[in-house]
C-alpha cells in the first residue's frame, strides 16, 4: 500500500482494519524524509527513535482494542517553536539552539495523548519573524512546487514536509497568517482557529495577544480532525476560552445552501500587489459558492490598513517586550531580518500601542457586525503566488502580500483553502472566516470550496 | 506627532537614532538603510492610528480578576 496520499481518516479506517500498521505508515514517513528533505530543508529534527516508540506503543494498544481516537497511530510533526520535553526546541535560533525543555507543549501533550506519532521538529522563520533567512543556524525551507520559491512564513517547515507529502498534519503558529499564508503558498489547508480556542502554553511567544496555534494539512477534513484533538479549555493559558469544543467532522459535506457568504472585497480589489489570477481566484470561487446554493455579497468593512496597522503595532510592541534584553545585548545572534524587524519595536510609543489596542476592539466590533448578518466571509488569503527567494527580500510590512493579519487582530477563525494554480504552477488559494468559536462552519464552508474548486484532483507536487 | 511624509529624512534619522539610544540598541551601519526604511514604513501604519478615537474608546484589553489556576 502506498501510505503517503492516505488522508488521517483514511490512515485510521486502514489502523483498523488491519491494512496497516503504525509502524509501516511511520517507516514509510521516515524513508519520504530521508529521500526528500535533503533539498527542501523541512526538519531541523528527525525523532526516529520516539517515532518506532510512539508507532509501535500505537500498534500495541489498537492491537488490545484501546483506541485513543481519531489520530491514534498517526505521524505528524511539529514546529520547532512547540515545546517538546527531552527533545531540542530551537525557535530556529542560535540564540535557543541548545534549549532541551523540561516539559512538552499542551499540544504536544495532547497529540501524544492522542496517539500521535512524533516524526520530528520542522524550520521556521525565527522566532516565527525573520525569515526567509540564510544566516541562521538551519536552512530556509524550500517550496515543493518550486524549489526556487518561498513557502511563506513562520510555519515554513510544516508547509514543506506536507506538501511534499512527508507528512499529512504538520503543527503550526499564526500571529499575523504563518498558518494561512504557508498553506496558501504551498497549496494546503490551513486553520487559525478562534483566539483561546487551542492553548498557547508550551510554544514560545511571537506576540501573546495575536498569537494563535494550529494545523496544517493536506485536506480540509484532516484539519478538522486535528483541531478536535486539540481544542479545549487550558486553565493555566491565561488567554485559553472555557468554551465547549464543537464537532468538526459532521457538518463538512453539508455543503453551503442557503448559507449566506460576505466578501469584503475593498480589502483586495483595489491592491497593487494582487495578481489576476489570484482575484480571478477569489471570483471564481465565490461563483461556485453560490452556483451551489449560497449567497454571496460584497460587504464593507474599515479599510484593510488600519487592521494591518493595528496588527503590526501590537505585534511588534509584544516581541520586543520579549526580546528587549536580548536585543541590546545579543543583537547580532539573532538573523539579519529578524533583528532588523525587532528592533523597529524600540520605536513604539506607548499611545502607539493603546491606540492599536483601541483599533483592535473598533475592527472586531466590525467584522462581529458582518458575521451577525453572514455565515462567513471569503476573501484573499495571500495576494500573489509565492516569490522566489531573491524576490521576497526587504518587502516593506505594509505592502505584505498577506491578507491574514486582520483574522490575528480580531481573534475570529480563518482558514486558508487552495483554489488552483497560477499559470506559473503556484498554489492560489482563498481564505474563509468564520464568527467566534465556530471553526465547524469555517471547515463546512472550506470545504465546499475545495470540492468545488476541484482541488482534490490537482494533488501535490511529486 | 509629526507623520513620517512631515519629517525629513535627517529628521526621521535623527528621531530613530535617539529611539535606539534610549533602547541600548545599536544597529550596524550597514542595516541602517533597511532598517531606517522600515522604520518610516512604520510610523506611516501608526499615523494611521492616532487622532481616530475619542476619549471614550478603550482599548480591547483582557485582563483577569480572578487569581490564576494554583494561586
Amino acid at each position: 500500500m502506498d501510505t503517503a496520499d492516505l488522508s488521517i481518516a483514511g490512515m485510521g479506517r486502514a489502523l483498523r482494519d488491519g491494512s496497516v500498521t503504525s509502524e509501516q505508515l511511520t517507516k514509510d514517513a521516515l524513508d519520504r524524509v530521508a529521500a526528500k528533505d535533503a533539498g527542501l530543508h523541512a526538519f531541523v529534527l528527525v525523532t526516529r527513535e520516539r517515532a518506532l516508540a510512539d508507532a509501535h506503543r500505537a500498534d500495541s494498544e489498537l492491537g488490545a482494542s484501546i483506541d485513543r481516537g481519531p489520530f491514534h497511530g498517526i505521524p505528524y510533526a511539529l514546529k520547532d517553536i512547540y515545546d517538546t520535553g527531552g527533545i531540542r526546541t530551537t525557535c530556529h535560533s542560535k540564540l535557543r539552539i541548545d534549549n532541551i525543555p523540561a516539559a512538552d507543549s499542551v499540544v504536544a501533550t495532547k497529540l501524544t495523548e492522542a496517539g500521535g506519532v512524533l516524526l520530528g521538529k520542522l524550520a521556521t522563520h525565527e522566532f516565527a519573524l525573520g525569515g526567509p533567512s540564510f544566516d541562521l543556524p538551519f536552512p530556509p525551507a524550500r517550496n515543493p512546487w518550486n524549489v526556487a520559491h518561498v513557502t511563506g512564513g513562520s510555519s515554513s517547515g510544516s508547509a514543506t514536509a506536507i506538501s511534499a507529502r512527508m507528512v499529512r498534519m504538520a503543527m503550526g503558529s499564526d500571529t499575523g497568517g504563518s498558518i494561512r499564508g504557508p498553506a496558501a503558498w504551498c497549496g494546503l489547508a490551513g486553520i487559525k482557529p478562534t483566539y483561546g480556542r487551542v492553548s498557547r502554553r508550551g510554544v514560545f511567544p511571537l506576540s501573546w495577544t495575536l498569537d494563535h496555534c494550529g494545523p496544517l494539512s493536506r485536506s480540509v477534513e484532516d484539519s478538522a480532525i486535528t483541531l478536535g484533538v486539540l481544542a479545549g479549555h487550558d486553565p493555566a493559558d491565561a488567554a485559553s476560552a472555557d468554551v465547549p469544543v464543537g464537532d468538526y467532522v459532521s457538518d463538512l459535506n453539508k455543503g453551503v445552501s442557503g448559507l449566506r457568504i460576505g466578501v469584503p472585497r475593498a480589502f483586495f480589489a483595489g491592491s497593487p500587489v494582487a495578481t489576476a489570477e489570484v482575484l480571478a481566484g477569489i471570483d471564481r470561487t465565490a461563483d461556485q459558492l453560490r452556483a451551489a446554493g449560497a449567497t454571496v455579497e460584497d460587504i464593507a468593512l474599515p479599510e484593510y490598513a488600519l487592521f494591518a496597522a493595528a496588527g503590526r503595532v501590537i505585534m511588534m510592541a509584544e516581541a520586543y517586550a520579549i526580546h528587549e534584553s536580548d536585543m541590546r545585548n545579543r543583537l547580532l545572534d539573532y538573523g539579519t531580518i529578524t533583528a532588523n524587524r525587532f528592533v523597529l519595536g524600540a520605536a513604539i510609543m506607548a499611545s502607539d500601542y493603546i491606540n492599536a489596542l483601541r483599533a483592535r476592539r473598533e475592527l472586531t466590533d466590525a467584522v462581529n457586525g458582518a458575521l451577525g448578518r453572514y455565515d462567513a466571509l471569503l476573501t484573499a488569503s495571500a495576494l500573489c503566488p509565492a516569490p522566489t527567494f531573491e524576490a521576497s527580500v526587504d518587502a516593506l510590512a505594509s505592502a505584505a502580500p498577506m491578507q491574514t493579519i486582520p483574522f490575528n487582530v480580531t481573534g475570529h477563525p480563518a482558514m486558508s483553502v487552495p483554489v488552483g494554480l497560477s499559470s506559473d504552477g503556484l498554489p492560489i488559494g482563498v481564505q474563509i472566516v468564520g464568527r467566534p468559536f465556530d471553526e465547524a462552519m469555517v471547515f463546512r464552508v472550506s470545504r465546499a470550496v475545495e470540492v468545488l474548486s476541484g482541488w482534490e484532483s490537482v494533488g501535490p507536487p511529486m | 506627532m509629526p507623520s513620517s511624509d512631515e519629517l525629513s529624512p535627517g529628521e526621521l534619522t535623527t528621531e530613530f537614532d535617539i529611539l535606539m539610544r534610549r533602547a541600548g540598541i545599536t544597529v550596524p551601519d550597514e542595516r541602517r538603510a533597511t532598517v531606517l526604511a522600515s522604520y518610516a514604513d512604520l510610523r506611516g501604519q501608526i499615523a494611521l492610528l492616532h487622532n481616530r478615537y475619542a476619549h471614550t474608546d478603550e482599548p480591547a484589553n483582557i485582563f483577569r480578576l480572578s487569581p490564576r489556576e494554583g494561586q
